[in-house]
């Protein structure tokens, strides 16, 4: 009985070596989001790919399927144990990265964050999309001109409540309606969805139905305010509760058609993906980056003066009006 | 005897599925660091593992198993990141935390046994809604994030090794040895044996089952929280989920390594063997570039296939017996 399992097992390996990768031609880097499946990591997923492409690099872009460190730990171990040149990891969790991160550099392994940051001790580049002060102001700003007024009652939704990058935003936000905006009321804590818009949809149903007095809803992490708008939608509280956030302008076409999302806020994606890569190239080859410097296919960065942190560049704006204009 | 048959067929497994991955991955597969990487990563899966066989053994399951590793890892880790208890010397937090988890692990353990042993609520009922007691407990404690943030000395559990042998295999190795001892060596192994085997028959032996499965939910819980110990160091942090992914794949190791998922037999030389079947193929594939959605389908495709085989041989096993007992009496006719 136990041959067939012998065969069965033979079976399965056998067809697992269709999938298996390309050898590695040039340098070889790993791009890890904080998961895969989600439409903001698929799009950051051809901006690498794109990059690897035009630059001559093999790119694996690979994360777990839920949004959780220890996956990324195990999957970073088994990755260094393969072999790559760099490793550019999105943590779910930083601290929880910060042991394999550091075995990684002592193996000589370029290592650098993107989209959220890692434990800055171990990494030699950190990538931000945008300026996390500047951004998190944004999103208050959006919120208090979709309300309508700058009093009332509004709740946080936001995707793991480990991430750097989301925090960061959030606790700028908070920090400037404290002094701009004193009448806003927070209700309740950041409340998670782990990046699923389903469970960010629920969660929004409960809150609708605990604060009847809500006016407003900031999700952040892209699957977030998607969420909240569908819960919104369904009970037709679009003119009574304005949804802003974080999300893909795809995603937000049909919530901002219909009302229920007022206006959501971005960056490209592809674009981070593609900078990503870009600098592990330039670092592998030696190259310096530095302030203002320009990068093809991305525009002109900004370097901050520890020589660790790059900036992309502004945020966009997705509204009813230009939201056809996008693709992502 | 017939049994040992099992435990050659899966060793003959692994050593394949090492051959093919050492052919497909060559230095790769094979070199020190990934040895070490897969020594690194196997024992929390491991003793989680047989943590899940003892209670299988007895015909029961655990499934808040992973749920308590969490629970007592996050009370361990309150401690570890100085948020309480804050000033004791690093030793001191250390000793504390790993006692914190330990006197946690039994206190969830004894919940479940109670339940299960003495009020006599089915296993999977009980243990359901222990997982649920335990995720909302450590929910509650941490509103979903992690906690992280400990002491480098605590590093040493999950990163370092003793002469080249990972600190969190040797935990295991030994963990596995006094399993195999108690289990196969004495007569309270026996006695857990006959429980999951035919429990009426073992009440009338005059063994004292209430006790038996007390003790036995309580080992369970041990050892999740032992794993626990571990994937605090490996992974610097403590959250509701971590290591939840292990519950059913420790399920699906238990039943590859030969154990009845009725209870009654099973050995822990072959749950350690299945653990590291387990562990070979996501290492292999993970290097390979295997898309990790496909290693997930290939392990749920693996627990199925194995259970309905030895559901086919169990009963072509008692057919056989059956008819072995007919000849018996008609030759005695």
């Amino acid at each position: 009985m136990k041959k067939s399992l012998r065969v069965i097992l033979l079976a399965a390996l056998v067809c697992s070596l269709f999938f298996v990768t390309a050898q590695a031609k040039e340098y070889t880097i790993l791009v890890m989001p904080k998961l895969v499946g989600i439409p903001y990591f698929n799009a950051s997923e051809t901006g690498a790919l794109q990059a690897g492409k035009d630059l001559g690099v093999n790119v694996i872009y690979a994360g777990p399927t839920q949004a959780d460190a220890a996956a990324q730990v195990k999957m970073i171990e088994d990755y260094i144990s393969r072999g790559v040149d760099a490793i550019a990891v999105a943590p779910n969790d930083p601290a929880a990265l910060t042991p394999v991160l550091r075995r990684a550099k002592q193996r000589g392994i370029l290592v650098m964050d993107w989209d959220t940051p890692a434990d800055k001790s171990v990494v030699e580049l950190s990538v931000h999309q945008i300026d996390d002060k500047v951004y998190g102001e944004h999103n208050w700003d959006l919120l208090v001109e979709a309300m309508g007024t700058d009093e009332g009652e509004y709740a946080i939704i936001t995707g793991g409540l480990a991430a750097a990058n989301l925090n960061t935003w959030i606790d700028h936000g908070l920090a400037y309606a404290k002094e701009k905006y004193p009448n806003l009321k927070l209700v309740t804590e950041r409340i998670p969805s782990d990046e699923k818009q389903q469970e960010a949809y629920r969660k929004t149903l409960d809150l609708l139905r605990a604060y009847p007095n809500l006016k407003g809803i900031i999700g952040i992490s892209t699957p977030a305010p998607i969420g909240a708008a569908q819960a919104v939608e369904e009970r037709g509280l679009q003119d009574k509760v304005a949804v802003v956030g974080t999300a893909l302008p795809n995603d937000s076409a049909p919530y901002l058609k219909s009302g229920a999302l007022k206006v959501s806020t971005l960056w490209d994606p592809a674009k981070l993906g593609y900078l990503t890569v870009a600098l592990a190239v330039k670092r592998l080859n030696g190259e310096e980056v530095y302030d203002g410097m320009e990068i093809s296919n991305v525009g002109v960065i900004d370097v901050w003066d520890d020589g660790i942190t790059v900036i992309m560049g502004p945020p966009t704006d997705f509204t009813a009006d230009n939201v056809g204009q996008f693709d992502f | 005897m017939e049994n040992n048959k099992k435990e050659y067929m899966l060793c003959g497994v692994l050593a394949i599925i090492v051959i093919i991955m050492s052919i497909l991955s060559p230095d790769r597969f094979l070199s020190l660091y990934n040895l070490q990487t897969m020594a690194f990563q196997l024992p929390e899966f491991g003793i989680i593992a047989l943590g899940m066989m003892i209670v299988i053994l007895t015909g029961g399951i655990n499934l808040s198993i992973t749920s308590g590793s969490a629970l007592a890892g996050i009370m361990a880790a309150f401690i570890l990141s100085g948020r309480v208890m804050v000033g004791a010397s690093i030793g001191m937090s250390i000793a504390l935390a790993i006692g914190v988890i330990l006197v946690t692990s039994v206190l969830l353990g004894l919940l479940n046994g109670f339940v299960v042993a003495y009020i006599g609520v089915t296993p999977i009922l009980v243990t359901l809604g222990s997982k649920t007691l335990y995720e909302g407990i450590s929910m509650w404690l941490t509103k979903g994030g992690a906690i992280s943030n400990f002491p480098e000395a605590y590093y040493w559990f999950g990163n370092e090794s003793i002469i080249g042998i990972p600190v969190p295999m040797i935990i295991f190795i030994i963990i596995a040895l006094i399993t195999y001892v108690l289990l196969e060596k004495t007569p309270w192994g026996t006695r857990v044996y006959m429980v999951g085997s035919n429990p009426t028959a073992a009440v009338f032996s005059g063994i004292n089952i209430k006790r038996v499965l007390m003790q036995v939910y309580v080992y369970s819980a041990l050892m999740a929280g032992l794993a626990g110990v571990i994937m605090l160091s490996r992974y610097n942090s403590a959250k509701v989920d971590l290591g939840s992914s292990y519950l059913l794949q420790s399920v699906a190791a238990v039943v590859l390594g030969g154990t009845n998922i009725a209870g009654g037999s099973g050995k822990v030389f072959g749950t350690v063997i299945a653990v590291a079947i387990l562990q070979v193929i996501s290492s292999g594939l993970n290097i390979l570039g295997v898309n990790r959605f496909i290693i997930d389908m290939i392990t749920g495709a693996i627990l199925i296939a194995v259970l309905t085989l030895n559901i086919i041989s169990n009963r072509r096993e008692s057919r056989r017996k059956s008819d072995e007992t007919v000849l018996v009496a008609e030759n005695r006719g």
